[in-house]
């Protein structure tokens, strides 16, 4: 009984049974209709889910017969695990954006009607292995597509809808004509056989019914430039109907040329072509848009298009085994991402992205929006992340390196446009008041994040990366998040709480390089957020997502493949994107940040799969490239990280982040997360020397390192505000690690580990102090402070002592750390590089003077009488770091022998300083008279500067601390033009100029859409033919 | 007569698909547009039918006249006609909506003129 109510082909009888009866049963009650569309589609979902169970079981693909007779004879229908999963999928939207749209369907019988045949006609397209059935079901589909769009009145819905009716009519009498002619050489209509019989297909009918019927699918999926009609659909349609017509009938004809694609062997080339045009340029173009369902037109044809080149290219590598992975993930994650993004439009119903800010105040609807826009980016832990990742690996293996730019650049667009979206959603400057939206129209939204964090588990498990270890900075965030009513110091005290127990669990395997890092991250970063202590206001989501950052952190430190290496990066940028845009201030420069930091991400993808292409595996710890690709290898994951790091010309995120973040948490970026790219340039260095790879790209990252630390040191020394000093600061101590870590030496690695320990100390005792500052006397301007030493004494020592140490004077651990590192360049003979650091330790002595000088000494403010000393859940902190500095200072042994411990099996291979102990070390480069010298030229520097500005300043008053600095700020600006700024402004303005160029080919005329479906025919009428072989070779 | 029926339908066939394509392409008029379209439609099943026709060939029924063994060389093939069939059902339902648009659409602006429905754009 069960059985015969499970067959496939009751999804039909219920359609069109329960189509038929729907105005039946309206003359009987107006109640009727619903009732009977709420149990054919429950029905339909049921069944699906049935057949799908049974096919995962082990029970085999369903096939169900029909009329008596066998195929080609009669229609046959199949049901496998690809059909499944997709059908089920499928129904499962429908049912939810059933929900979604009640109101509307409910009015009125018809739309029931036709909603219940659109749902019907999907699955059939999916099911049907008979090439004439297919073309009905894909007419159903049609149809009563265009009946749900006149739904819509409005006279720009109907125009769309016309659009769409001429596009679409166009391409199925294609498809129409192409099957028949098809049926006309292979003598059958059944899919199956006309695969056997793919041969009998050629001669001048046989390749135009080929060509008429490939045409058709890709038109039906919206190709760049024939897809204006598309596009309008989306952006007038309700936003019930689009996300069906996105997913729903996209899915269909997804799949349609899914099962036909066998047929389709010798033009793979020619449909990644058009797919990853449309990929590029439908995200190009959604660059400029500012109407919220006309961007998610956009952002779905480019999946839809991505979904297909992962198909095509994928099938033409032979890597079909990763298809359910990649082509699975990409599509379910895009059915259910755009889904609901398109339910929230609806739901938010506001058309214009500027608007947004009307969900500003609502956590639960921005938790879901954010989840989703993780989602549709290809971000952690989403399916389509692991998707892109194993894609990008089959790329790299197959050596289609030109496809891996194509996807990278696509991406991006999409990342950026959709968290420009989310930067207006949370901007929360709408000219309307705020908005709540009801529980139950939340429902498919909530629903679909549920079922979109699920299946990402399950894309983890398929891509073999599946494991508590992994996922615990997640699991532990969202455990926090259950604890959000309590007040905020008790949640940061839980998550302290919570960081450090798992934490120590999660780091208790991990050794060497990252053991000493997790030694220094996991006590910093706990010591550091402790400071959120002194903050009492909600920060709604603040601590679970601190948990995570420092949780990813440790789990990076502990990755041993690349795939967990690049996963908890990932986690890390987005933890600490959603965090920094929690002040309403740094939304700008969040979005800026999380735009870098995913363009770098997505070099270190693109440098792991060349790398794991030339290694054959994505353990960490066998990475080792030799030939050709090692320098490529070597070269993008190093880029990367350098965008990640700061480094100069690319630092253009660096200084608005860090100035304009939480003060707390400016300190946790500033300390902590900046060293995750440190371990990264550490590991990536360690691929380059164990593969003895040349020299010559170190030499590079060293100029680099201190071409950074100069322009640093200059930006710091022009900043009035003392947060952008601090965070220009940051930029110019990171150079000096880079710089030591492109030594590639013992030396070079010992000094780079400590400069490590001493960096993180040091800012974070100077943001929280600063933060201190800012707390009690209200401002960051280094011009409005002074004298606050008396107010503040014990934060005035903790900065002393930090800047002492960060300029590198004895005798705390900067000392040892600075020379250190003159030393090993003077050893490698990087004299040009010894001079700058030179230059740079001498504007660094210079900023940090005025640091100390303007903001604890000075003459006092009369608004500053009152200020009292920064409360306790600040300096405790300080403190702590203090101490150790002073450690670090005075025992370094305590620190030096596992540094050298951890060092010395790295460099096992190519020795350079095998055996030598630190006391050697110490023993042969003696800090002192490197010292010496460079304070000299330093002191000699300062006393030419001082003379200058006396000889300069003509007839002016008192000499003072702040003339001195005005005197030199116009001296220095010259060579501080913004160069970097401009560029990146340029290469935006470049883009969306192009953007806007591409947009005008989207002229709004009905006539010239079908004009362009036409000559996209002719286009892969003549590609598929002609040049099909050339284009496949490429 | 050296030209089969077959051709000679065919050519028809194919003509009436490019009157209709020019049809759409120049009117502006949406009703125009959409007898356009319905060209196309009729030209195609002229196509598909005349795709199934055997040189020759009787009516596709078995009887004493057309034995079962010789009727996949003396009859015409019977597929395409009834795939014409169904073709020609959805020809028609897709008119309809079409015609329905077309109707909604006059009433929205008081104009057939397709330059006039172009509010989305870029």
């Amino acid at each position: 009984m069960v059985e015969g109510l499970s067959q496939p082909l009751n999804i039909f009888l219920l359609g069109l049974g329960g189509g038929f009866l729907i105005p039946l049963l309206y003359r009987f009650g107006k109640q009727l209709p619903g009732i009977a569309f709420v149990i054919s589609l429950g029905g339909m979902t049921v069944i699906s889910a049935i057949c799908l169970l049974s096919v995962l079981s082990g029970g085999g693909a369903i096939d169900s017969y029909t009329a008596g007779a066998m195929p080609p004879y009669s229609i046959n229908l199949r049901l496998g695990p690809w059909e499944g999963v997709f059908a089920f999928s499928v129904n499962i939207i429908a049912v939810l954006g059933a929900w979604h749209l009640w109101e509307r369907l409910r009015a009125s019988y018809a739309v029931l009607l036709l909603y219940l045949i659109l749902v019907m006609g999907i699955n059939g397209m999916i099911m049907t292995r008979d090439l004439f059935n297919l073309f009905v079901f894909l007419e159903i589909v049609s149809i009563a597509t265009y009946g749900l769009l006149g739904t819509e009145r409005t006279p720009a819905a109907l125009s769309a809808g016309f659009k769409y009716i001429m596009a679409t009519v166009l391409a199925s009498s294609f498809f129409l004509v192409g099957s028949v002619l098809l049926y006309h050489v292979t003598g059958t209509l059944n899919i199956d056989q006309m695969i056997e019989q793919r041969a009998a297909i050629t001669g001048p009918i046989g390749m135009a019914a080929l060509m008429f019927v490939l045409s058709c699918l890709i038109v039906e999926l919206k190709p760049f430039p024939a897809n204006g009609w598309g596009l309008d659909v989306y952006e007038t349609a309700p936003a019930g109907v689009a996300a069906l017509v996105s997913v729903g009938v996209s899915a269909g004809v997804f799949f349609a040329l899914f099962k036909l694609l066998p047929i389709f062997e010798q033009q793979l080339g020619v449909i990644a072509l058009s797919a990853g045009l449309t990929f590029v340029f439908s995200n190009l173009v959604g660059l400029r848009q500012s109407k919220v369902q006309r961007m998610l037109g956009y952002s779905s044809i480019a999946q839809m298009a991505l979904a297909v080149l992962a198909l095509a290219l994928l099938t033409e590598l032979g890597a079909e085994a990763s298809l359910p992975l990649v082509v699975g993930g990409i599509f379910l994650n895009h059915l259910f991402a755009k889904a609901g993004l398109f339910w929230l439009a609806g739901i938010i119903n506001r058309q214009q992205i500027r608007d947004w800010g009307a969900v500003a105040a609502r956590p639960s609807v921005l938790f879901a929006f954010a989840v989703l826009l993780i989602a549709i980016s290809g971000l952690p832990p989403f399916p389509s992340f692991w998707a892109k990742w194993e894609l990008v690996m089959q790329l790299a293996e197959g050596r289609l390196y030109f496809w891996i730019g194509v996807l990278l650049v696509g991406s991006l667009f999409e990342v950026t446009y959709m968290f420009r979206w989310f930067r207006q959603a949370i901007r929360g400057e709408s000219r309307e008041g705020g908005f709540t939206p009801a529980l139950s129209r939340m429902l498919p939204v909530y629903i679909c994040v549920g079922i979109l964090a699920a299946s990402g588990y399950y894309a983890a498990t398929r891509a073999g990366a599946a494991s508590i270890w992994l996922f615990a900075p997640l699991y532990i965030g969202g455990f926090l998040c259950l604890f959000e009513r309590l007040p905020a110091r008790a949640r940061c005290a839980l998550m302290l709480l919570a960081v450090l127990l798992v934490g120590i669990w999660m780091g208790r395997d991990v050794d060497g390089i990252s053991q000493l890092f997790a030694a220094l991250l996991l006590p910093g970063g706990l010591v550091v957020a402790s400071a959120g202590l002194y903050r009492v206001d909600p920060r709604p989501g603040y601590y679970p997502l601190m948990a995570v950052l420092l949780l990813a952190i440790v789990c990076l430190l502990g990755a041993s493949t690349s795939l967990e290496f690049f996963f908890c990066w990932e986690l890390i940028t987005l933890s600490s994107y959603f965090l920094i845009s929690m002040r309403r201030e740094a939304r700008g420069h969040a979005l800026r940040f999380l735009i870098f930091s995913l363009a770098s991400a997505f070099l270190l993808l693109a440098g792991f799969g060349i790398a794991t292409a030339a290694n054959g595996t994505v353990a960490l710890a066998a990475f080792e490239i030799a030939g050709p690709d090692a320098a490529a290898a070597f070269a993008l994951l190093a880029i990367g990280l350098l965008i990640k790091a700061g480094a100069v010309g690319v630092h253009v995120w660096l200084p608005g982040t860090y100035a304009e973040a939480d003060d707390d948490l400016s300190a946790m970026l500033s300390a902590v997360v900046s060293k995750v790219a440190m371990f990264g340039l550490f590991m990536v260095t360690y691929i380059a020397i164990r593969s003895e790879l040349g020299l010559d790209l170190a030499y590079v990252m060293g100029w680099i390192g201190v071409l950074t630390t100069v322009a640093g040191a200059l930006m710091a020394l022009q900043q009035d505000d003392v947060k952008r000093m601090l965070a220009y600061s940051s930029m110019s101590q990171i150079g000096y690690i880079v710089t030591a870590i492109a030594l590639m030496s013992h030396l070079g690695w010992v000094t780079a580990l400590y400069l490590v320990a001493n960096h993180l100390m040091v800012k974070g005792i100077l943001f929280l102090a600063v933060a201190g500052i800012i707390l009690r006397a209200g401002t960051r301007r280094l011009d409005a402070c002074g004298g606050l030493a008396r107010n503040m004494p014990f934060t005035f020592a903790a900065a002393v002592i930090a800047l002492i140490s960060m300029s590198g004077l004895p005798p705390l651990a900067g000392f040892g750390g600075k020379w250190l590192l003159l030393s090993a360049m003077m050893d490698r003979g990087w004299y040009g590089l010894v001079a700058l650091g030179v230059l740079a330790t001498l504007i660094g002595l210079l900023y940090m003077f005025r640091l100390g000088y303007s903001v604890f000494l000075g003459p006092a403010r009369p608004t500053h009488q009152e200020v009292r000393e920064a409360p306790a859940a600040l300096l405790v902190p300080q403190f702590l770091l203090v101490t150790a500095i002073l450690v670090l200072s005075f025992f370094p042994k305590l620190f030096m022998e596992p540094i050298s411990a951890a060092i010395d099996p790295q460099f096992a291979s190519t020795l350079v300083w095998e055996g030598m102990s630190l006391e050697l070390i110490y023993g042969t480069w003696n800090p002192v008279p490197v010292m010496a010298v460079s304070v000299a030229i330093a002191a000699v520097g300062l006393g030419l500067m001082w003379f200058l500005y006396r000889v300069g300043r003509v007839g002016s008053a008192a000499p003072g601390v702040t003339r001195f600095y005005g005197f030199y700020k116009p001296v220095f600006a010259p060579i501080l033009t913004p160069y970097a700024y401009a560029f990146w402004r340029g290469i935006s303005g470049l883009v969306a100029n192009a953007a806007g160029l591409v947009a005008r080919i989207y002229g709004g005329n009905g006539q010239v859409y079908a004009l362009y479906v036409l000559y996209y025919v002719a286009a892969i009428y003549f590609l598929g033919t002609v040049f099909a072989p050339e284009i496949s070779s490429f | 007569m050296g030209l089969p029926v077959s051709h000679i339908l065919l050519a028809t066939g194919f003509l009436l698909v490019l009157i209709g394509l020019w049809g759409l392409l120049t009117h502006r008029n949406i009703l125009r547009i959409i007898i356009g379209f319905s060209l196309i439609d009729t030209g195609l099943h002229i196509v598909m039918v005349a795709s199934g026709y055997v040189t020759g060939g009787t009516a596709p029924i078995a009887d004493k006249a057309l034995p079962i063994g010789e009727a996949t060389l003396r009859a015409v093939d019977p597929v395409p006609s009834a795939l014409v069939v169904t073709a020609i059902v959805i020809g028609f339902s897709v008119t309809a909506v079409m015609l329905a648009f077309a109707i909604r659409l006059y009433d929205a602006k008081k104009t057939l003129s397709i330059d006039a429905f172009t509010e989305s754009k870029w």
